[in-house]
């Protein structure tokens, strides 16, 4: 086998499991979307709880109320990462049939002495060099977007803590709200372990 | 690499099979491709599947400018016909693809755009070739419910796709047909199986032997040519087809 041949082959692999990559990627965000669901709710009736509770729990309302902004935000941020990776299977795809191309009209060009081939060969490897811009640039953007992603986690990690500090000042209503605030503690850790481990994603790293 | 043999040709108008490939790995069924040239432009039939596309494209290009070539015919849609199409494009952007509109919207997603396709109604059209005419016969249901055939009355050729195919061990794969009872055990299965209606077959019977044909080229396995067109037309009309033991 010639070493464009060798090449052609270690792409199509690489490129096959960029898009393995990015499908787990993806359930990722589904796993982080449906969580950040749930924290919604949690958040409303947590607010129904301090209302109950009355002046003791004003303190975890307020946070109970950041605790649902969080979770409307951390679902439009996990929207728009959604996009991104709907992009790079996009580019991915073009990517690999670039590769298939390039790997026949790499064959065609052994094939034929006219030269004809060559210049229809170089034009493909510049689209290809495109594709693959393009590729690396929606991969930076989907970096950055996680890391965004990750600060408002580290947020609504404080905030969680924080109501179970205000959890402890609610009387008689100590235990119930001690308990809400275990679980939204619960929850963010969760979705920081998920977006932990995306960050870890060959995908990003290459490797 | 595949080979060319001209099987026809007067002054410019030329009629190019290009056929068998040794380094062709088993897994993917032998095919033919035809090229009429005319006028310094030419014209290819059933181009072939993409996997194919190296081997068929040097061999034409060692005997005609592949930028040269004005359009392709497709007889139907499977991947063995056209799935390379992407990549003949590649070569020249303005080349038209002429196919059955049933497949016109089904055949982008082997490439192309818009501009690409020439839908060719049931009742079929005649192309032009700087100034030769070709006719695009309807074969509907043989086997594709939407096929055609391509007649060259002037070279005398009908262009048979699927019909005339023959699946050939390598010991027999000639490109003329040499002995037509040994031949037609190896089309016999196939015929029986791809083609889908007794009907449509009569009826293509009835109308391609009004035609003058020397040569009967299918896609797959040898040319019938002198006796054995007719020959194979008449054994044709005979086979019960659409039969499946299951």
């Amino acid at each position: 086998m010639t070493d464009a041949l060798n090449v052609v082959k270690a792409n199509t692999a690489r490129a096959g499991a960029d898009l393995l990559r990015i499908v787990r990627i993806n359930e990722e965000i589904k796993r982080v979307v449906a969580v950040s669901f749930k924290i919604n709710i949690m958040a409303l009736n947590a607010i129904f709880l301090a209302k109950r509770a009355g002046t003791a729990a004003l303190g975890f309302g307020v946070l109970s109320n950041e605790l649902r902004v969080f979770s409307q935000d951390l679902r439009s941020c996990m929207e728009s990462l959604t996009g991104l990776i709907h992009g790079c299977v996009d580019e991915v795809s073009i990517v690999l049939k670039d590769i298939r191309f390039t790997r026949l009209l790499s064959q065609t060009n052994e094939l034929t002495t006219s030269g004809l081939v060559l210049p229809v060969l170089e034009h493909r490897e510049a689209q290809n060099a495109e594709h693959e811009r393009r590729l690396a640039s929606l991969r930076n953007q989907l970096k950055r977007a996680l890391e965004d992603a990750f600060r408002m986690v580290e947020l609504g990690g404080v905030l969680a803590k924080s109501a179970k500090i205000e959890a402890a000042y609610g009387q008689g209503f100590a235990p119930a709200l001690a308990q809400v605030s275990g679980e939204f503690d619960g929850i963010v850790e969760e979705i920081r372990g998920s977006l932990e481990s995306l960050r870890r994603s060959a995908f990003f790293s290459g490797h | 690499m595949k080979t060319t043999k001209t099987i026809f040709q007067d002054g410019n108008h030329k009629w190019v099979a290009i056929v068998r490939d040794p380094n062709k790995p088993g897994y993917i069924v032998d095919t033919n491709e035809y090229l009429v040239t005319h006028g310094g432009r030419g014209l290819l039939l059933d181009p072939g599947g993409a996997e194919i596309f190296p081997a068929v494209f040097s061999a034409l290009s060692a005997e005609f400018d592949p930028s040269a070539l004005s359009g392709i015919f497709a007889s139907h849609q499977d991947p063995d016909i056209c799935s390379s199409l992407a990549l003949w494009l590649e070569f020249n952007p303005q080349m038209r693809c002429y196919v059955s509109w049933l497949w016109s919207s089904f055949i982008p997603h082997f490439g192309g755009t818009a501009e690409t396709f020439v839908a060719i109604p049931d009742e079929g059209i005649d192309i032009s070739l700087e100034g030769l005419s070709l006719q695009a016969v309807p074969a509907h249901f043989l086997h594709s419910s939407g096929n055609f055939h391509l007649y060259d009355k002037i070279a005398k050729i009908l262009f048979s796709g699927d019909v005339g195919a023959a699946l050939l061990p390598p010991s027999e794969d000639t490109l003329f047909v040499e002995d037509f009872d040994k031949h037609i055990r190896h089309a016999e299965g196939f015929h029986r199986r791809w083609m889908g209606s007794n009907e449509a077959k009569r009826r293509w019977c009835e109308r391609v032997a009004k035609m003058e044909i020397d040569m009967l080229c299918p896609q797959h396995g040898a040319i019938y040519r002198g006796a054995d067109v007719q020959r194979f037309i008449n054994w044709f009309d005979e086979l019960q087809v659409g039969i499946v033991a299951a």
